[in-house]
Protein backbone atom coordinates (compact mmCIF):
# COMPACT_ATOMS: atom_id res chain seq x y z
CA UNK A 1 0.00 0.00 0.00
CA UNK A 2 1.10 3.41 -1.00
CA UNK A 3 2.04 5.18 1.94
CA UNK A 4 1.32 8.41 0.50
CA UNK A 5 -2.19 10.24 2.22
CA UNK A 6 -5.71 8.24 0.61
CA UNK A 7 -6.30 10.44 -2.44
CA UNK A 8 -10.15 9.96 -1.13
CA UNK A 9 -11.87 9.91 2.41
CA UNK A 10 -15.51 9.38 2.81
CA UNK A 11 -16.61 9.62 5.95
CA UNK A 12 -20.41 8.55 7.06
CA UNK A 13 -21.55 9.44 3.78
CA UNK A 14 -25.64 9.74 3.72
CA UNK A 15 -27.63 10.76 0.76
CA UNK A 16 -32.00 10.83 0.90
CA UNK A 17 -34.26 11.26 -2.25
CA UNK A 18 -37.30 12.32 -0.36
CA UNK A 19 -38.08 9.54 2.15
CA UNK A 20 -36.17 7.03 0.78
CA UNK A 21 -32.18 6.71 2.02
CA UNK A 22 -30.03 5.73 -1.12
CA UNK A 23 -26.93 5.92 0.90
CA UNK A 24 -26.41 5.45 4.71
CA UNK A 25 -22.99 6.17 6.64
CA UNK A 26 -20.56 5.10 3.94
CA UNK A 27 -17.04 5.18 4.80
CA UNK A 28 -14.21 4.83 2.13
CA UNK A 29 -10.67 5.31 1.65
CA UNK A 30 -8.94 5.32 -2.02
CA UNK A 31 -5.33 4.85 -1.80
CA UNK A 32 -2.65 5.74 -4.98
CA UNK A 33 -2.40 2.50 -6.88
CA UNK A 34 -5.42 -0.02 -6.08
CA UNK A 35 -8.25 -0.24 -7.65
CA UNK A 36 -11.27 -0.76 -5.36
CA UNK A 37 -14.44 -1.98 -7.33
CA UNK A 38 -17.76 -1.14 -5.68
CA UNK A 39 -20.25 -3.92 -5.87
CA UNK A 40 -23.49 -4.46 -5.28
CA UNK A 41 -27.08 -5.30 -7.44
CA UNK A 42 -29.14 -2.69 -9.53
CA UNK A 43 -30.59 0.63 -7.66
CA UNK A 44 -28.43 -0.23 -4.53
CA UNK A 45 -27.01 2.98 -4.76
CA UNK A 46 -23.52 2.79 -6.17
CA UNK A 47 -24.09 5.37 -9.21
CA UNK A 48 -25.36 7.60 -6.90
CA UNK A 49 -22.62 7.07 -4.46
CA UNK A 50 -19.71 7.50 -7.91
CA UNK A 51 -21.23 11.05 -8.26
CA UNK A 52 -21.67 12.22 -4.63
CA UNK A 53 -17.76 11.36 -4.53
CA UNK A 54 -17.37 13.48 -7.33
CA UNK A 55 -18.91 16.10 -6.06
CA UNK A 56 -21.98 15.81 -8.65
CA UNK A 57 -24.38 15.02 -6.09
CA UNK A 58 -24.17 16.82 -2.67
CA UNK A 59 -24.34 14.88 0.35
CA UNK A 60 -27.14 14.64 2.87
CA UNK A 61 -24.62 13.68 5.52
CA UNK A 62 -20.92 13.03 5.92
CA UNK A 63 -18.23 14.56 3.71
CA UNK A 64 -15.63 13.58 1.03
CA UNK A 65 -11.43 15.10 1.49
CA UNK A 66 -9.84 14.84 -1.53
CA UNK A 67 -6.15 14.51 -1.77
CA UNK A 68 -5.64 15.52 -5.33
CA UNK A 69 -7.62 15.70 -8.34
CA UNK A 70 -10.51 12.94 -8.95
CA UNK A 71 -11.93 12.80 -12.33
CA UNK A 72 -15.13 10.57 -12.84
CA UNK A 73 -16.08 9.04 -16.05
CA UNK A 74 -19.73 8.01 -15.99
CA UNK A 75 -21.98 4.93 -16.98
CA UNK A 76 -23.13 6.57 -20.21
CA UNK A 77 -20.58 6.97 -22.78
CA UNK A 78 -21.50 10.38 -24.16
CA UNK A 79 -19.62 11.19 -26.57
CA UNK A 80 -19.74 15.17 -28.51
CA UNK A 81 -20.48 15.01 -32.23
CA UNK A 82 -16.62 15.74 -32.73
CA UNK A 83 -13.76 13.50 -33.77
CA UNK A 84 -12.43 10.80 -30.99
CA UNK A 85 -9.30 12.50 -30.96
CA UNK A 86 -11.44 16.11 -30.75
CA UNK A 87 -13.30 14.44 -27.88
CA UNK A 88 -10.69 13.66 -25.69
CA UNK A 89 -8.72 16.89 -26.60
CA UNK A 90 -12.11 18.78 -25.05
CA UNK A 91 -11.87 16.71 -21.85
CA UNK A 92 -8.43 17.52 -21.59
CA UNK A 93 -9.37 21.05 -22.12
CA UNK A 94 -11.61 20.80 -19.32
CA UNK A 95 -9.33 19.43 -16.75
CA UNK A 96 -7.02 22.49 -17.72
CA UNK A 97 -4.73 21.15 -19.37
CA UNK A 98 -2.43 23.51 -22.32
CA UNK A 99 -3.10 23.46 -25.22
CA UNK A 100 -0.10 22.26 -26.99
CA UNK A 101 -0.31 19.02 -24.75
CA UNK A 102 -3.57 17.97 -25.63
CA UNK A 103 -3.21 16.12 -28.96
CA UNK A 104 -0.11 14.01 -27.44
CA UNK A 105 -1.96 12.98 -24.43
CA UNK A 106 -5.07 12.28 -26.74
CA UNK A 107 -3.25 10.27 -28.93
CA UNK A 108 -1.30 8.28 -26.09
CA UNK A 109 -4.56 7.31 -24.23
CA UNK A 110 -5.77 6.40 -27.22
CA UNK A 111 -2.98 4.29 -27.79
CA UNK A 112 -3.62 2.91 -24.44
CA UNK A 113 -6.85 1.14 -25.33
CA UNK A 114 -6.27 0.37 -29.31
CA UNK A 115 -8.65 2.78 -30.40
CA UNK A 116 -5.56 5.28 -32.08
CA UNK A 117 -6.89 4.46 -35.49
CA UNK A 118 -10.41 5.48 -34.50
CA UNK A 119 -9.20 9.24 -34.00
CA UNK A 120 -10.00 10.92 -36.91
CA UNK A 121 -13.60 9.22 -36.88
CA UNK A 122 -16.56 11.16 -36.05
CA UNK A 123 -17.94 9.69 -32.42
CA UNK A 124 -21.40 9.23 -34.21
CA UNK A 125 -20.26 6.45 -36.06
CA UNK A 126 -18.54 4.31 -33.64
CA UNK A 127 -20.15 1.11 -32.29
CA UNK A 128 -20.81 0.85 -28.55
CA UNK A 129 -17.62 -1.18 -27.62
CA UNK A 130 -15.75 1.37 -29.71
CA UNK A 131 -17.06 4.43 -27.76
CA UNK A 132 -16.31 2.80 -24.51
CA UNK A 133 -13.01 2.13 -25.29
CA UNK A 134 -13.05 5.93 -26.31
CA UNK A 135 -15.01 6.61 -23.13
CA UNK A 136 -12.10 4.99 -20.96
CA UNK A 137 -9.28 6.63 -22.90
CA UNK A 138 -10.56 9.90 -22.38
CA UNK A 139 -10.89 9.71 -18.69
CA UNK A 140 -7.16 8.03 -18.75
CA UNK A 141 -5.48 10.91 -20.65
CA UNK A 142 -6.97 13.30 -17.53
CA UNK A 143 -4.26 11.30 -15.90
CA UNK A 144 -5.79 12.48 -12.47
CA UNK A 145 -4.82 11.27 -8.94
CA UNK A 146 -8.42 9.80 -8.50
CA UNK A 147 -10.19 8.31 -10.90
CA UNK A 148 -14.15 6.72 -10.33
CA UNK A 149 -15.42 4.79 -13.11
CA UNK A 150 -19.42 3.72 -13.41
CA UNK A 151 -20.20 0.46 -14.92
CA UNK A 152 -17.61 1.03 -17.99
CA UNK A 153 -18.54 -2.19 -19.46
CA UNK A 154 -22.27 -1.57 -19.28
CA UNK A 155 -24.03 -2.89 -22.83
CA UNK A 156 -21.45 -4.66 -24.12
CA UNK A 157 -21.84 -8.00 -25.93
CA UNK A 158 -19.95 -10.69 -23.77
CA UNK A 159 -16.79 -10.90 -26.57
CA UNK A 160 -16.71 -7.40 -26.57
CA UNK A 161 -16.59 -7.20 -22.76
CA UNK A 162 -14.66 -9.71 -22.18
CA UNK A 163 -11.73 -8.06 -24.48
CA UNK A 164 -12.27 -4.60 -22.94
CA UNK A 165 -12.02 -6.04 -19.26
CA UNK A 166 -9.05 -7.68 -20.34
CA UNK A 167 -7.64 -4.16 -21.36
CA UNK A 168 -8.80 -2.46 -18.58
CA UNK A 169 -7.05 -4.67 -16.01
CA UNK A 170 -3.67 -3.40 -17.13
CA UNK A 171 -4.50 -0.01 -17.76
CA UNK A 172 -6.00 0.47 -14.54
CA UNK A 173 -3.41 -0.28 -12.64
CA UNK A 174 -1.58 2.89 -12.15
CA UNK A 175 0.88 3.51 -8.62
CA UNK A 176 -0.19 7.81 -8.79
CA UNK A 177 -3.64 6.75 -9.40
CA UNK A 178 -6.65 5.74 -6.96
CA UNK A 179 -9.59 3.72 -9.01
CA UNK A 180 -13.26 3.15 -7.42
CA UNK A 181 -14.88 0.81 -10.32
CA UNK A 182 -18.50 0.24 -9.83
CA UNK A 183 -19.88 -2.69 -11.48
CA UNK A 184 -22.61 -5.08 -10.78
CA UNK A 185 -21.21 -8.14 -12.40
CA UNK A 186 -18.94 -10.14 -9.79
CA UNK A 187 -16.71 -11.67 -12.89
CA UNK A 188 -15.50 -7.62 -13.37
CA UNK A 189 -15.13 -7.23 -9.94
CA UNK A 190 -13.17 -10.31 -9.89
CA UNK A 191 -10.90 -9.19 -12.38
CA UNK A 192 -10.55 -5.53 -11.60
CA UNK A 193 -10.06 -5.26 -8.13
CA UNK A 194 -7.12 -4.98 -5.14
CA UNK A 195 -9.71 -4.31 -2.94
CA UNK A 196 -13.75 -4.65 -2.98
CA UNK A 197 -16.89 -2.86 -1.25
CA UNK A 198 -20.07 -4.69 -1.73
CA UNK A 199 -22.62 -2.66 -0.98
CA UNK A 200 -26.67 -3.40 -0.40
CA UNK A 201 -29.75 -1.30 0.65
CA UNK A 202 -27.18 2.04 0.29
CA UNK A 203 -24.79 0.46 3.09
CA UNK A 204 -21.35 -1.25 2.88
CA UNK A 205 -21.95 -4.78 3.61
CA UNK A 206 -18.57 -6.14 3.10
CA UNK A 207 -15.39 -4.97 2.66
CA UNK A 208 -11.85 -6.70 1.68
CA UNK A 209 -9.65 -8.03 -1.78
CA UNK A 210 -12.37 -10.45 -3.32
CA UNK A 211 -10.62 -13.19 -1.96
CA UNK A 212 -11.44 -12.17 1.72
CA UNK A 213 -15.05 -11.46 0.99
CA UNK A 214 -15.71 -14.37 -1.39
CA UNK A 215 -14.38 -16.97 1.27
CA UNK A 216 -16.10 -15.47 4.47
CA UNK A 217 -18.91 -13.05 3.23
CA UNK A 218 -19.69 -11.50 6.50
CA UNK A 219 -23.38 -11.92 6.43
CA UNK A 220 -26.01 -14.40 4.46
CA UNK A 221 -27.35 -11.49 2.66
CA UNK A 222 -23.41 -10.55 1.42
CA UNK A 223 -23.10 -14.55 0.70
CA UNK A 224 -26.52 -14.83 -1.52
CA UNK A 225 -25.47 -11.67 -3.39
CA UNK A 226 -22.50 -13.40 -4.19
CA UNK A 227 -23.51 -16.37 -5.66
CA UNK A 228 -23.93 -19.26 -2.71
CA UNK A 229 -27.04 -20.25 -4.20
CA UNK A 230 -26.68 -23.73 -1.96
CA UNK A 231 -28.65 -23.53 1.55
CA UNK A 232 -28.26 -26.34 4.04
CA UNK A 233 -29.70 -25.88 7.77
CA UNK A 234 -28.05 -27.16 10.49
CA UNK A 235 -30.01 -29.22 13.61
CA UNK A 236 -28.75 -25.85 15.64
CA UNK A 237 -30.74 -23.45 13.70
CA UNK A 238 -27.04 -22.11 11.46
CA UNK A 239 -27.18 -22.29 7.86
CA UNK A 240 -24.42 -23.37 5.66
CA UNK A 241 -24.22 -21.47 2.33
CA UNK A 242 -22.63 -23.13 -0.56
CA UNK A 243 -21.22 -21.69 -4.20
CA UNK A 244 -22.09 -24.18 -7.46
CA UNK A 245 -18.66 -24.51 -7.48
CA UNK A 246 -17.83 -26.14 -4.16
CA UNK A 247 -21.00 -28.37 -5.07
CA UNK A 248 -20.20 -31.71 -7.36
CA UNK A 249 -21.89 -34.73 -8.47
CA UNK A 250 -20.22 -37.96 -7.17
CA UNK A 251 -21.51 -41.25 -6.73
CA UNK A 252 -19.77 -41.90 -3.60
CA UNK A 253 -20.17 -38.63 -1.82
CA UNK A 254 -21.74 -38.17 1.47
CA UNK A 255 -25.06 -36.35 0.21
CA UNK A 256 -27.63 -37.50 -1.83
CA UNK A 257 -31.02 -35.63 -3.04
CA UNK A 258 -33.08 -35.00 -5.76
CA UNK A 259 -33.41 -33.30 -8.99
CA UNK A 260 -35.94 -30.51 -9.06
CA UNK A 261 -34.54 -28.59 -11.88
CA UNK A 262 -31.84 -28.14 -14.84
CA UNK A 263 -30.79 -25.43 -16.93
CA UNK A 264 -29.00 -26.22 -19.60
CA UNK A 265 -26.03 -24.12 -20.04
CA UNK A 266 -23.21 -23.82 -22.62
CA UNK A 267 -21.03 -26.37 -21.40
CA UNK A 268 -23.72 -28.42 -19.58
CA UNK A 269 -26.56 -28.61 -17.34
CA UNK A 270 -26.80 -26.48 -14.29
CA UNK A 271 -29.21 -29.04 -11.56
CA UNK A 272 -31.11 -27.44 -8.32
CA UNK A 273 -30.67 -30.56 -5.87
CA UNK A 274 -33.23 -31.23 -2.95
CA UNK A 275 -31.72 -32.17 -0.02
CA UNK A 276 -33.40 -33.24 3.21
CA UNK A 277 -32.14 -29.93 4.56
CA UNK A 278 -32.12 -27.59 1.91
CA UNK A 279 -31.02 -27.35 -1.45
CA UNK A 280 -28.44 -27.01 -3.38
CA UNK A 281 -27.23 -26.20 -6.82
CA UNK A 282 -24.69 -28.81 -9.01
CA UNK A 283 -23.64 -28.05 -12.46
CA UNK A 284 -23.05 -31.38 -14.35
CA UNK A 285 -21.22 -32.38 -17.54
CA UNK A 286 -24.28 -32.43 -20.52
CA UNK A 287 -26.62 -34.59 -20.57
CA UNK A 288 -26.84 -34.62 -16.65
CA UNK A 289 -28.84 -36.31 -14.47
CA UNK A 290 -33.11 -35.95 -15.21
CA UNK A 291 -35.91 -34.52 -13.46
CA UNK A 292 -36.45 -36.27 -10.25
CA UNK A 293 -33.51 -38.51 -10.62
CA UNK A 294 -31.77 -38.81 -7.07
CA UNK A 295 -28.06 -38.30 -7.40
CA UNK A 296 -25.15 -38.38 -4.60
CA UNK A 297 -23.25 -35.09 -4.10
CA UNK A 298 -19.92 -34.07 -2.26
CA UNK A 299 -19.04 -30.93 -0.73
CA UNK A 300 -15.70 -28.41 -1.10
CA UNK A 301 -16.01 -25.77 1.44
CA UNK A 302 -18.79 -23.85 2.93
CA UNK A 303 -19.68 -20.73 4.84
CA UNK A 304 -21.74 -20.62 8.16
CA UNK A 305 -24.29 -18.44 9.31
CA UNK A 306 -25.21 -18.38 12.94
CA UNK A 307 -28.56 -17.28 13.92
CA UNK A 308 -27.27 -15.12 17.06
CA UNK A 309 -25.17 -13.41 15.26
CA UNK A 310 -26.47 -12.72 11.58
CA UNK A 311 -30.45 -12.04 12.18
CA UNK A 312 -30.49 -12.31 7.77
CA UNK A 313 -30.68 -16.08 9.21
CA UNK A 314 -34.34 -16.81 9.93
CA UNK B 1 -48.04 40.23 -64.63
CA UNK B 2 -47.12 42.74 -67.30
CA UNK B 3 -46.36 45.15 -64.04
CA UNK B 4 -44.40 42.90 -62.29
CA UNK B 5 -42.19 41.66 -65.34
CA UNK B 6 -41.56 45.44 -66.28
CA UNK B 7 -40.90 46.05 -62.18
CA UNK B 8 -38.59 43.00 -62.63
CA UNK B 9 -36.64 44.34 -65.47
CA UNK B 10 -36.13 47.36 -64.47
CA UNK B 11 -35.14 46.39 -61.14
CA UNK B 12 -32.77 44.14 -62.89
CA UNK B 13 -31.09 47.23 -64.68
CA UNK B 14 -30.96 49.13 -61.83
CA UNK B 15 -28.82 46.33 -59.89
CA UNK B 16 -26.96 45.91 -62.95
CA UNK B 17 -25.88 49.18 -63.67
CA UNK B 18 -24.67 49.79 -59.96
CA UNK B 19 -27.58 52.33 -58.94
CA UNK B 20 -25.45 53.44 -56.39
CA UNK B 21 -28.60 54.37 -53.98
CA UNK B 22 -30.04 50.99 -54.72
CA UNK B 23 -26.74 49.40 -53.58
CA UNK B 24 -25.91 51.67 -50.86
CA UNK B 25 -29.21 51.52 -49.30
CA UNK B 26 -29.80 47.94 -49.35
CA UNK B 27 -25.71 47.30 -47.69
CA UNK B 28 -26.78 49.71 -45.11
CA UNK B 29 -29.73 47.90 -44.25
CA UNK B 30 -27.88 44.78 -44.48
CA UNK B 31 -25.18 46.25 -42.23
CA UNK B 32 -27.69 47.26 -39.70
CA UNK B 33 -29.12 44.17 -39.47
CA UNK B 34 -25.80 42.24 -38.95
CA UNK B 35 -25.69 44.48 -36.12
CA UNK B 36 -28.65 44.18 -34.75
CA UNK B 37 -28.34 40.10 -35.18
CA UNK B 38 -24.92 40.17 -34.22
CA UNK B 39 -26.09 42.13 -30.74
CA UNK B 40 -28.98 39.59 -30.29
CA UNK B 41 -26.72 36.82 -30.38
CA UNK B 42 -24.25 38.17 -27.63
CA UNK B 43 -26.41 38.76 -25.25
CA UNK B 44 -29.18 35.88 -26.53
CA UNK B 45 -26.23 33.01 -26.80
CA UNK B 46 -25.67 33.35 -22.82
CA UNK B 47 -29.51 34.44 -21.62
CA UNK B 48 -30.71 31.47 -24.10
CA UNK B 49 -27.52 28.58 -22.15
CA UNK B 50 -28.58 30.38 -19.26
CA UNK B 51 -32.31 29.40 -19.28
CA UNK B 52 -32.13 25.85 -21.05
CA UNK B 53 -29.41 24.56 -18.76
CA UNK B 54 -29.21 26.61 -15.66
CA UNK B 55 -31.78 26.17 -12.66
CA UNK B 56 -33.54 29.41 -11.16
CA UNK B 57 -36.92 30.65 -9.58
CA UNK B 58 -38.91 31.79 -12.22
CA UNK B 59 -36.75 30.34 -14.92
CA UNK B 60 -40.31 29.16 -16.41
CA UNK B 61 -41.65 32.25 -16.18
CA UNK B 62 -39.16 33.76 -18.33
CA UNK B 63 -38.88 31.18 -20.58
CA UNK B 64 -42.70 32.28 -21.35
CA UNK B 65 -42.05 35.43 -22.09
CA UNK B 66 -39.08 34.74 -24.22
CA UNK B 67 -41.35 32.72 -26.15
CA UNK B 68 -44.24 35.04 -26.12
CA UNK B 69 -42.25 37.80 -26.91
CA UNK B 70 -40.79 35.90 -30.07
CA UNK B 71 -44.32 37.27 -31.56
CA UNK B 72 -44.11 40.91 -30.81
CA UNK B 73 -45.70 43.11 -33.61
CA UNK B 74 -42.65 45.29 -34.82
CA UNK B 75 -45.39 48.30 -34.97
CA UNK B 76 -45.64 48.01 -31.01
CA UNK B 77 -41.97 47.72 -30.76
CA UNK B 78 -41.51 50.92 -32.50
CA UNK B 79 -44.19 52.83 -30.61
CA UNK B 80 -43.21 51.50 -27.42
CA UNK B 81 -39.36 52.90 -28.29
CA UNK B 82 -40.50 55.89 -29.75
CA UNK B 83 -42.52 56.76 -26.72
CA UNK B 84 -39.04 56.02 -24.30
CA UNK B 85 -37.20 58.16 -26.72
CA UNK B 86 -39.08 60.65 -27.88
CA UNK B 87 -38.13 64.12 -25.98
CA UNK B 88 -41.20 66.03 -25.84
CA UNK B 89 -44.81 64.19 -25.19
CA UNK B 90 -47.51 65.02 -23.48
CA UNK B 91 -46.09 62.77 -20.41
CA UNK B 92 -42.93 64.80 -20.71
CA UNK B 93 -39.36 63.13 -21.66
CA UNK B 94 -38.96 59.05 -22.58
CA UNK B 95 -36.44 57.91 -20.11
CA UNK B 96 -34.49 57.46 -23.23
CA UNK B 97 -34.42 60.82 -24.64
CA UNK B 98 -30.89 61.76 -23.52
CA UNK B 99 -29.08 59.34 -26.06
CA UNK B 100 -30.70 61.54 -28.84
CA UNK B 101 -31.29 58.29 -30.74
CA UNK B 102 -34.75 59.03 -32.21
CA UNK B 103 -34.61 58.74 -36.20
CA UNK B 104 -31.03 57.97 -35.91
CA UNK B 105 -29.43 54.56 -37.13
CA UNK B 106 -28.98 53.49 -33.51
CA UNK B 107 -32.89 53.50 -32.64
CA UNK B 108 -33.14 51.50 -35.70
CA UNK B 109 -30.31 49.02 -35.01
CA UNK B 110 -31.83 49.05 -31.01
CA UNK B 111 -35.25 47.95 -32.39
CA UNK B 112 -34.29 45.78 -34.56
CA UNK B 113 -31.93 44.16 -31.79
CA UNK B 114 -35.44 44.41 -29.15
CA UNK B 115 -37.31 42.38 -32.21
CA UNK B 116 -34.14 39.28 -32.79
CA UNK B 117 -33.12 38.69 -28.94
CA UNK B 118 -36.16 37.33 -27.89
CA UNK B 119 -36.01 34.78 -30.84
CA UNK B 120 -32.17 34.03 -30.42
CA UNK B 121 -33.10 33.23 -26.26
CA UNK B 122 -35.74 31.36 -26.85
CA UNK B 123 -34.50 29.17 -29.91
CA UNK B 124 -31.54 28.77 -28.12
CA UNK B 125 -33.06 27.80 -24.81
CA UNK B 126 -34.95 25.29 -26.64
CA UNK B 127 -32.25 23.87 -28.37
CA UNK B 128 -29.82 23.20 -25.45
CA UNK B 129 -32.51 21.91 -23.41
CA UNK B 130 -32.29 18.83 -26.04
CA UNK B 131 -28.38 17.85 -25.78
CA UNK B 132 -28.48 15.08 -23.46
CA UNK B 133 -28.02 15.67 -20.10
CA UNK B 134 -25.19 12.82 -19.94
CA UNK B 135 -22.90 14.51 -21.86
CA UNK B 136 -23.14 17.75 -19.82
CA UNK B 137 -22.79 15.49 -16.30
CA UNK B 138 -19.99 13.93 -18.28
CA UNK B 139 -18.52 17.39 -18.68
CA UNK B 140 -18.72 18.42 -15.33
CA UNK B 141 -17.51 15.24 -13.67
CA UNK B 142 -14.27 15.95 -16.22
CA UNK B 143 -13.99 18.94 -14.42
CA UNK B 144 -15.80 21.80 -16.92
CA UNK B 145 -16.90 24.91 -16.00
CA UNK B 146 -19.92 26.42 -16.33
CA UNK B 147 -19.19 28.38 -19.37
CA UNK B 148 -17.49 25.39 -20.74
CA UNK B 149 -20.75 23.25 -20.67
CA UNK B 150 -22.42 25.95 -22.04
CA UNK B 151 -20.35 25.78 -25.18
CA UNK B 152 -20.59 22.46 -24.96
CA UNK B 153 -24.39 22.47 -25.20
CA UNK B 154 -24.22 25.10 -27.83
CA UNK B 155 -22.06 22.92 -29.73
CA UNK B 156 -23.88 19.98 -29.24
CA UNK B 157 -27.19 21.99 -30.48
CA UNK B 158 -25.55 23.97 -33.25
CA UNK B 159 -28.25 22.85 -35.51
CA UNK B 160 -31.14 24.60 -33.32
CA UNK B 161 -29.02 27.50 -32.47
CA UNK B 162 -28.24 28.38 -36.00
CA UNK B 163 -31.84 28.28 -36.68
CA UNK B 164 -32.72 30.99 -34.63
CA UNK B 165 -29.93 32.74 -35.07
CA UNK B 166 -31.61 32.75 -39.21
CA UNK B 167 -34.92 33.66 -37.73
CA UNK B 168 -33.76 36.32 -35.74
CA UNK B 169 -31.80 38.04 -38.56
CA UNK B 170 -34.47 37.58 -41.22
CA UNK B 171 -36.97 39.35 -38.02
CA UNK B 172 -34.19 42.59 -37.83
CA UNK B 173 -34.21 42.63 -41.72
CA UNK B 174 -37.58 42.94 -42.38
CA UNK B 175 -38.50 44.89 -39.30
CA UNK B 176 -40.21 47.33 -41.33
CA UNK B 177 -43.43 48.85 -38.81
CA UNK B 178 -40.93 49.27 -36.12
CA UNK B 179 -37.99 51.32 -38.54
CA UNK B 180 -40.90 53.64 -40.22
CA UNK B 181 -41.38 54.86 -36.38
CA UNK B 182 -37.86 55.00 -35.13
CA UNK B 183 -36.25 55.78 -38.26
CA UNK B 184 -38.52 57.67 -40.83
CA UNK B 185 -36.85 60.71 -41.34
CA UNK B 186 -33.33 58.99 -41.68
CA UNK B 187 -33.37 60.37 -45.24
CA UNK B 188 -30.41 60.00 -47.33
CA UNK B 189 -29.38 57.04 -44.67
CA UNK B 190 -33.00 55.27 -44.99
CA UNK B 191 -32.89 51.28 -45.08
CA UNK B 192 -34.08 49.39 -47.66
CA UNK B 193 -37.17 47.88 -45.99
CA UNK B 194 -38.53 51.69 -45.48
CA UNK B 195 -37.57 52.73 -48.74
CA UNK B 196 -39.91 49.77 -50.43
CA UNK B 197 -42.29 51.19 -48.75
CA UNK B 198 -41.93 54.81 -49.88
CA UNK B 199 -41.39 54.11 -53.32
CA UNK B 200 -44.48 51.47 -53.38
CA UNK B 201 -46.50 54.49 -52.50
CA UNK B 202 -44.96 56.72 -54.53
CA UNK B 203 -45.25 54.69 -57.62
CA UNK B 204 -41.69 53.61 -58.06
CA UNK B 205 -41.82 50.08 -58.60
CA UNK B 206 -38.95 49.15 -60.12
CA UNK B 207 -36.66 50.72 -57.82
CA UNK B 208 -38.93 49.37 -54.69
CA UNK B 209 -38.49 45.87 -56.80
CA UNK B 210 -34.58 46.25 -56.99
CA UNK B 211 -34.41 46.80 -53.63
CA UNK B 212 -36.41 44.02 -52.55
CA UNK B 213 -34.82 41.62 -55.06
CA UNK B 214 -31.45 42.43 -53.93
CA UNK B 215 -32.00 42.87 -50.25
CA UNK B 216 -33.48 38.87 -50.67
CA UNK B 217 -30.59 37.81 -52.54
CA UNK B 218 -28.17 39.19 -49.92
CA UNK B 219 -30.51 37.38 -47.14
CA UNK B 220 -30.78 34.24 -48.95
CA UNK B 221 -26.65 33.88 -49.65
CA UNK B 222 -26.48 34.75 -45.69
CA UNK B 223 -29.05 32.46 -44.69
CA UNK B 224 -27.53 29.75 -47.20
CA UNK B 225 -24.33 30.20 -45.94
CA UNK B 226 -25.30 29.20 -42.22
CA UNK B 227 -27.72 26.54 -43.54
CA UNK B 228 -24.41 24.63 -44.90
CA UNK B 229 -22.81 25.28 -41.71
CA UNK B 230 -26.11 23.92 -39.39
CA UNK B 231 -26.35 21.15 -41.59
CA UNK B 232 -22.84 19.85 -41.17
CA UNK B 233 -22.65 16.41 -40.00
CA UNK B 234 -21.49 12.76 -40.95
CA UNK B 235 -23.45 10.49 -42.83
CA UNK B 236 -25.30 8.05 -40.74
CA UNK B 237 -23.62 4.57 -41.04
CA UNK B 238 -24.97 1.45 -40.29
CA UNK B 239 -24.39 -0.16 -36.92
CA UNK B 240 -23.42 2.76 -34.93
CA UNK B 241 -25.49 2.51 -31.82
CA UNK B 242 -28.33 4.39 -31.67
Amino acid sequence: MDSRPPVLIAEGLGVARGERRLLDAVDLRLHRGEVVAVLGPNGVGKSTLLAVLAGLLPAAAGRVRLDGRVAAALQPSALARRTVRANVEAALAWWGVARPERTARADAALGLLHVEHLRDRSADTLSGGEARRVHLARALALRSDGLLLDEPFAGLDPPTRAELLHDAASVLRDPDRATLVVVHDRAEAWALADRLLVLLDGRVAAEGTPREVLEQPPTLEVAVFLGFTGRLRGADGSVRCLRTAQVALDPAGPLHGTVRRRIPEEDGVLCEVALADGSLQVRAAYPGPGIDERVRLRIDGSVRFDRRADPSVS
Amino acid sequence: MHALVEGLRQALNLVLDGDPEVWSTTLRTLRVALEATAIAVAVGLPAGCLLGLGRFRGQRAVLSLSNAAMRFPPVAVGQLLWLLMWPHSRWGSGILAGLGWLYAPNAVILAQTLLALPIVVALTAAAVQRVPAELLDQARAFGAPAWRQAGLALREARTGVLAGIIAAMGVAISAVGAILIVGTSLGQATLATAAVTRWNSGGQDARSVAYGAVLLGLFLLIAAGLTRVQHRRTPWIPGRPS
